[in-house]
């Protein structure tokens, strides 16, 4: 089909161009308790096209579109003239695809029965109590592989497995019911990190069952250690992407810092083209360029951008690439040390958001622990409010470090001085 | 105009037909839900322009549900060969290799019933003036390029003025021994956006949108809308942050629909049901809302962009009214959810697409219109805020809490508006108190299709809210 599609380009009298084929065979499994509510197989291929074409002026203008295996002759004639056509339309600077060659990495089967396995028996082995229990969860494990080609030679496939599980627990005391979310997404599975999380999780569903109502503190500080920290340093990344800053969504610029008067801990981001068992642990991005390790941000101050060449064409920063996987150095301070004085550490919000261009930080707290005058108080409701242009000058970090999929970053972070509504 | 079946549908049915048929010798229930839909998406900014065919629900592919023995399971594939004994014989093979899986790890089947398989044939081509693969896609680039340059004139301190839209043609084909539907129909949406920085480098938003069941002609309506934009931007860009606290709150139709959809959209989705997820489950037939709280939930309510003829399980759409005059009545089901409660479906059964398990899933989720206007409303206020426009929203069906951000905040004291915006704002609450304290309705109602919804934190589908203007009482921070 590849090369099909290749010929009928050629016949349009396309010399420029991008295919891949994307092919996604997924086991999933969705338990109620520990019963199995349905089992489903997907077995999908794609062929992803896209179409340039040079325009008057130094313009490039590019099109895309979506093949289906199924597609007769003449529905991928029709199909890619339509998309050149369209490319005629689409009057942007132009930019060069990518034209060093690439090594495609060896090839392994993601043996997706074996990872479904584990994570079924790891699920059944997560040790329960009669008050504390798992009420449902969905197992996806996928084999990805995606092969890549462009009119400029360059041609690699790679495979990858990439999972994730949705679990809810319960607790309950006296009648009264608690239920809280987790997603986790990975490579495979990773059986002992798991069951940890999930028997904390536990833990907390627990502490749910017997919170008070969260005082009014108005401004406090807020201590994150679960995965929602990720969302505080997702802002990171995307501030130094291209796409964000050609946008004029970042203004950040390299060979300066992020943010002035920096008296907390000071960011170091890095891109990495592995990170073992992220879900998306593959060494060449979706435009045929090598994935390198590069540093993005050092000690606050702005190194190198990432993102989709177009972008990083656009702002002079030269050939670079998409990055899935990135790791952010430890600060100062032990996790202890930065677990001192007062503060808010909230292990659960309805859906906790750091807007990425806004710097916007709101959440509605579901549990949190209040440390306040050498007592712990377990607190519910009311909200998290901030911007992290403030937040950003004095928030602290551990030394220690934690993986969450695709992030490696601090095991605790303290956002200083964000507004609390309380409801008591 | 009719939006035409899909010829390759109408091709492939004899092939689905004949699989159905083969698979049904080996299993007890069988269904094939087959689909092919296309469309485009067009995005037009200052800085950066994208034209592709392809769009959240642009798709062409087939699942196939079978029940064995108790056990439902699912096969979805886009590949289909000329052999249909051998896709059947690939399909049981398959399975079979995770009933094998099954059976070595002990895990035991959630039993359930033979879904109903009631004989009906349904053929329905929906009204659009135009199609989305006829579209003259030069005059649609132009006209969005013209507004995005309109907005860059107009709108204050625009870092740029972007234009996006996106228009499907969904054909669907539901086969089954004794089903044989096949629906199809367009939908469309438009937005405009445009950011600008504010005194304190804060990036600011304004945005609003166009949507509807209909063709690429709602996009017409985008040039109206972007004259709306230069003073909402002005108001954020000159807007405070709130002094958290209890408000009375006047909410618009946009965030009337918000609350709808996340206080009992989610809230009584049936599936959640049977996984005792939902505390809505205990309050059938009673009070969860003021008098003036009417909520109606299904595809038959609004010709959105989720008003189909039929769900992705066979089951006609519906109407179904949820809470009525403030006692919660009923709640919204999928086909296998029905059958574990035993209860009908509602036409609700989802799914992101043809590759993805279907769920109970909103539709079109509204609340009922009062009899006050909007002044009224405003002059009964002695401190609080009007709220516009949705950033985002989350629900709790467990304890009933709701967190929607909202983009702007407009102060009402004594009565009247005092000019101050606030943005953003987070209002969070205990839904039987925010839909108990709703004290007054406005006449009017608005619905509006623009985004979509996921389920916990995917399954992204689209769906459509909306209301009238509703007062009432809310936590802001």
């Amino acid at each position: 089909m590849l090369r099909l599609i290749q010929e009928k380009i050629k016949a349009l009298g396309c010399d420029t161009w991008e295919l891949t084929e994307n092919t996604t065979r997924g086991w999933e499994f969705y338990f109620i308790r520990h019963e199995l509510d349905q089992n489903r197989i997907t077995d999908i291929k794609t062929y992803g096209v896209t179409l340039y074409r040079a325009l008057p002026e130094g313009l490039l203008g590019s099109a895309s579109g979506e093949i289906s295996p199924g597609a007769t002759d003449k529905e991928i004639e029709k199909t890619l003239s339509d998309i050149y056509f369209q490319a005629s339309l689409v009057k942007n600077p132009e930019y060069r695809l990518n034209d060093k060659p690439v090594v495609s990495p060896e090839l392994g089967e993601v043996d997706t029965a074996a990872i479904s396995k584990d994570f079924i028996t790891a699920m059944a082995e997560v040790k329960e109590t009669a008050t504390e229990d798992i009420n449902s969860y969905e197992i996806f494990v996928k084999e990805m592989t995606r092969h890549y080609l462009n009119s400029n030679g360059v041609e690699y496939t790679v495979r990858y497995p990439s999972s994730m599980i949705e679990v809810v627990v319960n607790a309950r005391s006296e009648g009264h019911e608690i239920e809280l979310y987790r997603m986790y997404r990975s490579g495979t599975c990773d059986k002992d990190r798991l069951q940890s999380d999930i028997e904390k999780v536990l833990q907390y569903a627990k502490d749910r069952l017997v919170t008070e109502p969260t005082p009014k503190l108005e401004t406090f500080d807020v201590l994150f250690s679960t995965e929602d920290s990720v969302n505080i340093y997702e802002y990171f990344a995307d501030k130094m992407s291209s796409d964000m800053i050609y946008m004029r969504l970042s203004d950040w610029e390299t060979g300066k810092e992020i943010v002035e008067n920096v008296t907390g801990d000071r960011i170091t981001m890095k891109a990495v083209s592995s990170l073992p068992n992220s879900s998306s642990d593959y060494p060449i991005d979706d435009e045929g360029a090598a994935i390198t390790d590069r540093v993005l941000i050092e000690n606050g101050v702005a190194k190198n951008i990432w993102g989709h060449r177009r972008f990083c064409q656009y702002l002079g920063a030269g050939d670079s690439s998409i990055v899935h996987n990135f790791v952010f150095e430890g600060g100062k301070k032990t996790e202890a040390e930065v677990r001192t004085g007062d503060y808010l550490e909230v292990v659960e919000f309805s859906d906790f958001q750091v807007d990425p261009m806004g710097g916007d930080i709101a959440g509605e707290i579901r549990l949190g622990y209040l440390h306040q005058n050498g007592e712990v108080r377990i607190v519910s409701g009311g909200s998290v409010t901030g911007q992290m242009a403030e937040a950003v000058p004095t928030m602290e970090f551990s030394k220690e470090t934690v993986q969450y999929n695709n992030f490696v970053i601090p095991r605790v972070t303290r956002l200083k001085n964000l507004k609390i509504t309380g409801i008591a | 105009m009719k939006a035409p079946f899909s010829p390759y549908l109408e091709a492939l049915a004899p092939g689905m037909k004949a699989l159905t048929e083969i698979l049904g010798r080996s299993f007890d229930y069988v269904s094939v839900l087959s689909t092919d839909s296309v469309g485009f998406s067009v995005s037009i900014s200052q800085r950066s322009k994208n034209v592709s065919g392809k769009n959240m629900t642009t798709e062409r592919g087939n699942v196939v549900r079978v029940a064995k023995n108790g056990q439902y399971s699912e096969y979805a594939f886009n590949e289909v060969p000329s052999s249909i004994e051998d896709l059947a014989e690939e399909i049981t093979r398959e399975l079979q290799k995770q009933f094998d899986l099954m059976a070595l790890t002990g895990t035991k089947a959630y039993e359930t019933g033979i879904l109903d398989d009631e004989a009906l044939e349904l053929f329905v081509e929906k009204e659009t003036e135009r199609l989305p693969e006829e579209e003259d896609m030069k005059a649609l680039v132009e006209n969005l390029t013209a507004l995005s340059d309109r907005g860059m004139e107009i709108i204050p301190r625009a870092l740029d003025c972007m234009l996006r839209t996106s228009s499907t043609h969904i054909s669907k084909m539901f086969i089954s021994k004794n089903r044989f539907l096949r629906q199809s129909y367009v939908y469309t949406e438009g937005n405009c956006a445009s950011y600008a920085p504010s005194d304190a480098g804060e990036i600011k938003f304004a945005y609003e949108g166009v949507s509807g069941c209909c063709g690429p002609e709602v996009l017409s309506g985008l040039s109206e809308v972007l004259e709306r934009i230069p003073k909402t931007m002005e108001e954020v860009l000159g807007s405070e942050k709130i002094v958290p606290g209890e408000y009375e709150i006047i909410t618009d139709p946009g965030i009337s629909g918000l609350i709808a959809h996340e206080a009992f959209g989610h809230g009584v989705e049936m599936d959640m049901f049977v996984k005792k997820r939902a505390l809505g489950a205990e309050y059938i037939g009673k009070r969860v809302g003021s008098d003036l709280c009417t909520m109606h939930e299904g595809a038959l309510c609004d010709e959105s962009v989720a008003a189909y003829v039929f769900d992705d399980e066979g089951t006609l759409a519906g109407d179904v009214i949820e809470i009525d005059h403030g006692i919660l009545r009923t709640g919204i089901c999928d086909a296998l959810s029905a059958l574990r409660l035993g209860t009908k479906p509602t036409g609700n059964g989802k799914r992101e697409s043809f590759s993805h398990k279907a769920y109970t899933r909103m539709t079109n989720t509204i609340f009922d219109s009062g009899e006050s206007t909007l002044d009224e409303m405003v002059a009964s206020v002695k401190h609080g805020y009007l709220l516009k426009s949705t950033e985002s929203g989350m629900e709790d069906p467990k304890h009933w809490g709701i967190q929607c951000i909202v983009a702007r905040g407009y102060e009402i004291k004594d009565g009247a508006f005092t000019g101050k915006v606030v943005s953003p704002v987070v209002m969070t609450g205990y839904v039987p108190d925010l839909l108990g304290g709703i004290s007054m309705a406005s006449v009017d109602r608005k619905v509006d299709g623009n985004g979509a919804c996921g389920k916990g934190h995917k399954e992204w589908v689209k769906v459509a809210d909306g209301g009238p203007y509703l007062k009432t009482k809310a936590r802001l921070g």
